[in-house]
This record gives structure tokens, sequence and C-alpha cells, in this order.
């Protein structure tokens, strides 16, 4: 029953999709407002079709229909709700049919916001839209249908463990399909401007705004995955340069390049195909991202095992890429340059070495990522790129980018007298000493780390000093104090992400029951160890009390959970959070019968800035989404024409 | 059956093989005390664990890396070199083990792709930005300027900061 | 036509879909052994439940079939059987398990429930692991008489695999 339903949505879903990309195509061709009518139709419904398909899986999940192939996969009637509930996206025909309804409200709501504007280059932007769409239904269709009638059994196996063994697990997928499935609607619109040959004023903002958004999803994706592995993975680090994690950084970085370009679009008239490049390389990263985490290509914590859909994704990653390559070469030389650049030393030209760093960074980010797999194809031998290679390679960059955010806000836009230039960028010094000092003092010695707390104080006298004045005239637009609430996390993150990786301190120690061990100033005791039964897993937790300077500050319980599916258990740590650095306990080893345990004493300092300053530029990126809020109900050109006049004063 | 009698020798001491029969002699003084943790954190960190996903020894939890991590400061208190010991790593589980490529052969094209292309990226964004200082500025064109009501608001707001 | 943006785009595009296409299919978990074709390692260690010592280098003269497990390997489990066989019905090979990352009495029992045929020996500190690059368990090294390791196997064996492999080693 369940199992038809969703069959016959996912099948009416491919039928529509692709019914409404030849009509939105053809309505661009010919343009004719009727059909750019039915293809909007159209849209909707593929919305809907997707809405309901996801329900019924939802409702064959939490009911336990076991007839339905998906739910027979990863259903369990032990699990809780909630994990159930979550199972939706924690296998891969699931987390596809997660992807096509998260694409349909995409797509529903951008047709929906853009209904009554841009009619010159919504049609074929729809029709990129669906034609993406009807590539992920025929995948559900197909190659990874979750609705298959199976012989219905009692129970099932429950979803991959690591999904029930921490909250964060189950909250990081959503944002990152939110993040990587919205690149689709910039993507789209990008498409829309090569066809027509123009990129004008108008649509700078849905494409700017539309790319916001999923960036800010992506955003707090990557902080969430790093979060994750953090609380679970017991090593202690949120970054391993894991090929997944890459891939979800390398639309990261593009779009980040693009947001700026954007900027320096709107206000000189120029870089328009650069910008539209990058937004495409955008959206087909999220093509690549989603081969690498799909095809078992790539060994990863968090990749889904050898599935069969590799060689449809890496299909579709070649038309896209052969369809992007020849729309830029024959429309490129269209996007005409209306304006030009006064100076090279201006905020422009500080934006433009920013978007060369952030491209450099995507390739070598890319070349460390699939190298192995060059190595294996022409010599075919196994060989690593790893951690060292790419902090090697990334930390100099990164550093640059850091003293990017405080020079390129302190320079005027268009051309400026050297002694206006000295002005603007000699006072910032001090805020680098300050930090330089500040860093030292805390302990900081890696130069790297040094250099990057320098630039990152730098570039924080600047923000302050640009964010003060816009409270001070009410006249000046929200994007720009977003802008810098965005530059003042990523300074945070940077500095935090330099003195954690660096100033890490750790120690294994063996502790019997009763017994404590030093590690610094801390001294933890073991107070015993015990054995708890949940109702999906049974746990070993050894209780440790934990003391700084004599002081108890708190009880730390890492535990070994045992999850029935699995032979070997999950070693799950805990740590005690401060603001000046965590302590965190990873146990190695637990011996219940001699009542003693192993554990990796870790303590990293700032750790937790990261994730409450990725927070910053999250709300940072929502809040220069705030006009287009209250813009997008009126939808006539006098609202565009006003945004983007307001938008002029960034 | 003979045969099979001959396998156990009357030894008293078990002996895994010797880093010796791969690398030969340390070539390095044998370290002790803080020294030796800083090393062994050192080298560890430029090993794979072989069981983990792109993890160093250093920083896996798992027992195989825990032990390798061990056989790394048992090296290293013995007077191993740093390269002593990746090539021993090396001999036993390939390029695979080692999270830094060496600069040698096609992998040389890992270190050397990203340079080329901040040289390339760099001649390209000077040469744009050379490009677009000489051209004049357009006077808006088409809708831009066709629009008298951005006009108007842009005066309004004050268009240069 | 741009064609510089055509042309530059086609080859990277190339090059990258290329690249994927080749490494379809491929296990990232398979690592080759760089030992194949080398002398094997010499050690001495324990038998599990005798005590005695157990030297590779008394069994010169005759192929050696060094299996790398643990009692908490899944596919161990499978594979013991085969091995089990293989080594009764081909007396000429010496079979040697090589447990490492386990205990010894957990050891003795799976042995007791499961059967022994060969002795197994337990690798403390999992350093002759490391010697032969041992990564997952189950792995599988085939010596010939000189002590020269002819082939190494991820993953559990099965019987004519494991036959393919002797063969290999007695020629």
């Amino acid at each position: 029953m369940n199992a038809t339903a969703g069959r016959l949505l996912i099948l009416a879903s491919l039928l529509v999709s692709t019914a409404g990309a030849l009509v939105a195509f053809a309505a661009g061709r010919s343009r004719s407002a009727y059909g750019l009518k039915w293809a909007q139709r159209f849209a909707y419904l593929f919305a809907a079709l997707m809405v309901g398909a996801t329900a019924v899986m939802e409702y064959a999940l939490v009911t336990h229909d076991f007839s339905v192939s998906y739910v027979a996969q990863v259903g369990s009637r032990s699990t809780p709700l909630w994990v159930t509930m979550a199972s939706l996206w924690s296998s891969l025909e699931g987390s596809l049919l997660f992807w096509g309804c998260v694409l349909g409200l995409y797509v529903a709501v951008a047709t929906w916001l853009t209904r009554n504007a841009y009619e010159e280059y919504m049609p074929d932007a729809i029709g990129v839209w669906l034609a993406c769409a009807a590539f992920f239904s025929f995948l559900l269709a197909g190659p990874a249908n979750p609705f298959v009638l199976v012989p219905a059994q009692l129970d099932g196996p429950g979803p991959n463990p690591l999904l029930q063994n921490h909250l964060l697990m189950v909250v990081h997928p959503p944002f990152l399909y939110l993040g990587y499935v919205g690149m689709t609607i910039p993507f789209g619109l990008a498409c829309a401007a090569l066809i027509k040959g123009k990129l004008g004023p108008s649509i700078l903002k849905p494409l700017r705004e539309s790319l916001m958004l999923p960036w800010v999803f992506l955003t707090f994706a990557i902080m969430l995955g790093g979060w994750w592995a953090y609380e679970v993975l017991g090593w202690g680090g949120y970054w391993a340069w894991d090929p997944v994690e890459n891939a979800s950084l390398l639309p990261w970085l593009t779009a980040t390049a693009a947001l700026h370009s954007i900027i320096v679009v709107e206000r000189r008239r120029v870089l328009k195909g650069w910008t539209v490049t990058l937004i495409l390389a955008t959206f087909l990263l999220v093509i690549l991202g989603t081969f690498m985490t799909r095809s078992g290509v790539f060994n990863s914590v968090h990749s889904f095992t050898q599935s069969p859909i590799g060689p449809t994704i890496l299909a579709f990653l070649a038309a896209l890429l052969v369809f992007s390559i020849g729309l830029l070469a024959m429309r490129i030389d269209r996007l005409e340059v209306e304006g030009n650049f006064e100076s090279a030393v201006s905020r422009e030209g500080m934006m433009l070495f920013n978007n060369l760093l952030l491209v450099v960074l995507t390739f070598t980010v890319l070349v460390g990522t699939v190298f192995p797999l060059v190595v294996e194809a022409i010599r075919g031998r196994q060989m690593s790129v790893g951690r060292p290679y790419f902090d090697t390679m990334v930390v100099p960059a990164a550093a640059l980018l850091v003293f990017l955010i405080g020079v390129g806000p302190a320079l005027p836009w268009g051309k400026t007298s050297w002694k206006q230039i000295r002005r603007a960028v000699l006072p910032p010094l001090i805020g680098a000493m300050v930090f330089l000092m500040a860093g030292f003092l805390f302990g900081a010695r890696n130069p790297w780390t040094l250099l990057t707390i320098a630039f990152g104080g730098y570039a924080a006298q600047v923000t302050l000093w640009q964010m003060r004045s816009p409270f001070a005239q009410v006249q000046r637009s929200p994007r720009r104090i977003a802008a810098y609430l965005v530059h003042a996390g990523v300074v945070i993150v940077m500095i935090a992400i330099a003195i954690s990786s660096t100033m890490r301190y750790t120690q294994e120690v063996h502790v019997v029951k009763g017994g404590t061990a030093t590690v610094g100033a801390w001294t933890i005791t073991l107070a015993g160890i015990e054995q708890r039964d949940e109702p999906n897993r049974s746990a070993t937790v050894a209780r440790f009390v934990v003391a700084k300077n004599g002081v108890t500050k708190t009880i730390l319980e890492p535990r070994m959970n045992q999850y029935e599916r699995m032979r070997e258990p999950i070693g799950t740590p805990d740590v005690y959070s401060t603001i000046g650095g965590d302590f965190y306990l990873s146990v190695m080893n637990i011996d219940p019968a001699e009542q003693s345990a192993a554990v990796n004493v870790i303590i990293t300092p700032l750790v937790g800035w990261i994730w409450g300053a990725v927070i910053l530029m999250g709300l940072g990126g929502l809040m220069a989404l705030v006009p287009a809020f209250r813009f997008a109900f009126a939808g006539a050109p006098r609202a565009a024409a006003l945004t983007l006049a307001r938008s002029d004063g960034v | 059956m003979i045969l099979s009698a001959l396998l156990f020798v009357l030894a008293t001491t078990t002996a895994a093989p010797d880093a010796s029969i791969f690398v030969g002699p340390p070539q390095a003084r044998p370290v002790a005390g803080a020294a030796l943790d800083a090393q062994t954190q050192e080298v560890a960190s430029l090993l794979r664990c072989p069981v983990c996903q792109g993890l160093s020894i250093a920083d896996s939890p798992s027992e195989m890396a825990v032990n390798m991590k061990h056989q790394v400061r048992e090296l290293i208190a013995r007077g191993y070199s740093r390269q002593q010991i990746l090539d021993y790593f090396e001999r036993s589980y390939g390029q695979f083990v080692l999270l830094k490529p060496k600069f040698q052969g096609v992998n040389a094209l890992v270190w050397l792709l990203p340079i080329f292309v901040v040289a390339l990226g760099a001649a390209l964004v000077v040469g744009k930005v050379k490009k677009l200082e000489r051209l004049p500025e357009k006077q808006e064109s088409a809708s831009a300027a066709a629009d008298p009501y951005l006009e108007r608001v842009r005066n309004l707001v004050g268009e240069k900061p | 036509m741009n064609r510089k943006v055509l042309l530059a785009g086609l080859v990277l595009a190339g090059a990258l879909v290329f690249i994927l296409f080749a490494g379809l299919g491929r296990d990232p978990q398979a690592i080759d052994s760089p030992l194949v074709g080398r002398t094997a390692p010499p050690f001495t260690l324990r038998e599990v439940g005798t005590g005695r010592a157990v030297s590779l280098d008394q069994l010169r003269g005759r192929p050696v079939v060094l299996n790398f497990w643990a009692t908490w390997c899944g596919p161990c489990f499978e594979e013991h059987p085969t091995l089990v066989a293989a080594a009764r019905a081909t007396p000429n090979a010496q079979f040697i398990g090589v447990v490492f990352q386990d205990s010894e009495a957990k050891i003795q029992q799976f042995l007791d429930e499961r059967g022994r045929a060969y002795p197994t020996v337990i690798d403390d500190a999992g350093k002759t692991a490391i010697a032969y690059g041992v990564g997952g368990v189950p792995e599988t090294f085939f010596l010939d008489a000189t002590g020269t390791i002819v082939a190494k196997h991820n993953g559990p064996l099965t019987s004519e695999v494991l036959e393919a492999y002797l063969s290999k080693a007695a020629q």
C-alpha cells in the first residue's frame, strides 16, 4: 500500500518535472507568458508530489511498514521515535528522497517569490530547476528506489548506529541538504542569465539572495559536521580533511567567492562572466560532492557504503559539466562589461584578490582529495594525501584571507589617494599588535598561529570600526552590518582554529577504581564503572570526577556503546566545555572486571568558540536576507530598485 | 609430523620482526623524556592509521593506531631517525601510510599543481585588472539607466559612501 | 563562442570525469602490499595454549600460509572453517594463525568451539602485524619454500581462492 503509493508519486514527479522542464524551455524560447504560467504550475506540482512521497515514507517509517524496502532496511521497533523519523536520511535511498523533497520546496518557494518578476529569465531558470528535479526523480524511480515492495518482516535492523549515537548526527544531514540542494536555485538563475546572454541589474538580487540562503545552511552544516566528529569520534578533533568533509567545503568556498564577486558586479558592473562561472562551479561541486559521498570510491566516515548509483551520478555530473562549459563558452562574451576598475588598491581590488585565494583554495582541496585516484589510475598503487599536506597548503592562504577581511573593508571603493589609503590601512595595525601580544601571553608560539592572530586583530579592528558607523547613521543598509557580522564570525573562527589545532594537549592515562590521574592542572578520579541497558543499545560507562587545581568541576561519563547490529562497541567521549577551552575524555578501553579504564585526556583551548562564531556567521548571513523578506511580497520593479539602491550602500 | 615437530623451537623469548631488517641500524641518537613524547607525536601525525578514515595514528583512538604509535615511540627511543621510521612503515604498508605525499615522481604534482594555479591565477587577475583599469566607464546602459526610480532612490540614499 | 573557455573547461572537466570514472568500483579499503616478492619478515611468537615458541625461520623449505586474524572480527568467523579444511587437506604447506589485539582466553575459546588444525600464535602489541603491513583483519600472506612472500589476500578467503594461492606458493 505505502510502497505503491510512494512509487506512483515518484513516477508522477518524474513525469511532471520532465514535462515542466520542456514546457519551461519552450516558453523561454518563445517568450510566452502563458508557457511561463504552465511552467510555474509544473514546479508547484513537482513540489507537492515530492513532499507527498516523503510524507508517505515518513508514515511508513513511523508505522513500521516493513513491506517498504527502505523501512525494512533501516527501520526497527526498538529505536526511539525521533531516530525512526530521522532515519529518512540515514541511508542512501531515503536521503535521496529527502533531497527530492527539499528540492521541491526550494523550487516551489523560488518560483513563487519570482512569479511576477524577472519574466525574461524565469522560464529558463525554472527549466533548469525542473531538469535537475527530473534527474533526482529518475534516481528515485529507478537506481535508488526506496519504495520497492518486499515481503514484510516483523522487525528490521534499525538505522546505522552512528545516527543513533548522537543528536548532532540527526541535525547535520538536513542542514547539509538544505545547503547542497539550495545551490540548484542560483545555478538555474545563472544558467538563465547565460542563455539570455545578459546579467542585468535586476537579476542580481535574486541571484545573491538565492545563493546566500544555501550558503548559510552549508556554513551551519559544515560546522555541525565538525562538531559531531568532535563529540562522537573520540579523537578530539573536528576536521580531518576527510574526502567527504572536503566535498562539503568545496562548494562553500566557491559560493563565498561568488557572494563577494556579485557585490563587485553590483557596484562596478564588471566580473559578470566570472561571477556566473563561480555560481555554476558551486553547483557542479555540489554534484561532485554527492558523487564522492555516494559512489563508494572514497573512503570516509560519512559516506554511504558501496552503492550502485555512482555511475548514474557521474553521468549526470558529466552532462552538467558539458552543458555548463558549452553555455559559458557560447555566452560569456555576451555578458557585457559596462563598468571599469579605477584602481586595483581598492575594495573591489581586494575582493578580486579574495576570489583568487578562494579559488586557489578550492583547487588545492580538490586536487588533494582526488589525487590518490589519479595516482591509482596511472600508477596502479595507493597513496594518501592527508592532513599534513592540507595544513601546509591551506594555512597560508587562510591566513591571507583573514588579512583581506581587514584590508578589503578598510579601503574605499574606486580610486583613492595614497594618503587616504595610508590613513585607512595603518591604524588597524594597533589591533594587530594588541592581538599578537594577547596571543603571545596566551601561550601561542607557532608562527602561523601568531600570524593568524595578528591578521585577526587587524581585521577585528576594521570590522568593529565599520560596524560602529551604521548604528550611528540610520540610513545604512542592514546588509552592511550583516556582512561585518559574518566577517567578525570568520575572524573568531580562524583564530580559534589556529589556537585549538596548535595548542592541543593530549595524554593517555590508565586509572583503576578510586584511583586518580593528573594531567596538568586537572585531576580525574575514576568513581566507578557501570553497565547501563537502554532500549536500542547497552553501554559501559566510566564515571570520572574531574577537578581543576583541586576544585571539583564536573562529572564526565565517557562510554562504550554496544549496538546489537555492531560487533564492536562505539566509544563515545564526554566533554567539559568552558569559555577558555575543553576538557575531553575519550575511552580507549574499559575493563569492568578489573574496574579500570584507559582514557585519552585531551585539553583543547578555545574550541567552543568555533561553534559559537559559526552561528554568528550564519546569523549574519540570514540578516543579509532580511530586506529580501521585506520586499519579497511587493514583487514590483520599484521594490527591486529600492533594494538595489540600498544594497549599493554596502 | 617430523616437520611439525621442527616448528617448535626451544626458544624462551619471542621476537617480532625488527625494524633493522628493513632500515638498518639506528642513525640518530636515542631519545627519552619529554623530547620522546614530542617526537613521537610529530612522527605519528605523519602516519596514516590503516583501519581509520584518513586519521593519523597520532589522532586515532583505535587499537591499531595505538599499537603503531607505541612502535613509533619505541623506535625513536632506540635512536631511529624520523626518515628511517617513515621508511620502515612505508616498507610494510606502502605509500598509503604516508599522510604527507613524498615530493617524487607523479606525487610531486600534488604539490606543484596548486603553486602553478596560484601563479596562473595571479597573472590572470593582474591582466584583468590592467585591462579593466584602461576601460572608460560606459554610461549606465539599458535597464539600469532606464529606471528613473532607481536613479532617484540612489540620489536619495547618497550613492558614494 | 569563446574557444579558450571551451578548451580549458573541457580539458579540466574531461580529466576530472576520467579520474572519477577510473575510480568507480575501486575498493578504498584494499591496499596492495609492497612486501610481495620480498623475504617475509622473520618472527618468533608464542603459541596460544602451549606457550611454545614458533619461529618462521624454522619453516624454510615448504610453503607457509600466514593468516592474521582476531576473535572480534566477523569475516574471520566465516573463513576459519575454510582454513582448517585446507590445512588438513594440504599437509605439505604449513599454516600459522597470527592473532593480534586480542586476549588469549578468547582465542582459546574460539579454537575450542571451531576446531584447530594448525598452530595459532599471539602477536603482543601487534608488532608483527605492523611489520607485515596488516590493516584490517583478516589478511593472509602466502610464502614459498624460500620464505619469499608470493601473494597477499585482504578479507576472508574462499576455498577456491585459497587453492589458487597455495599452488602459486608451491611453485
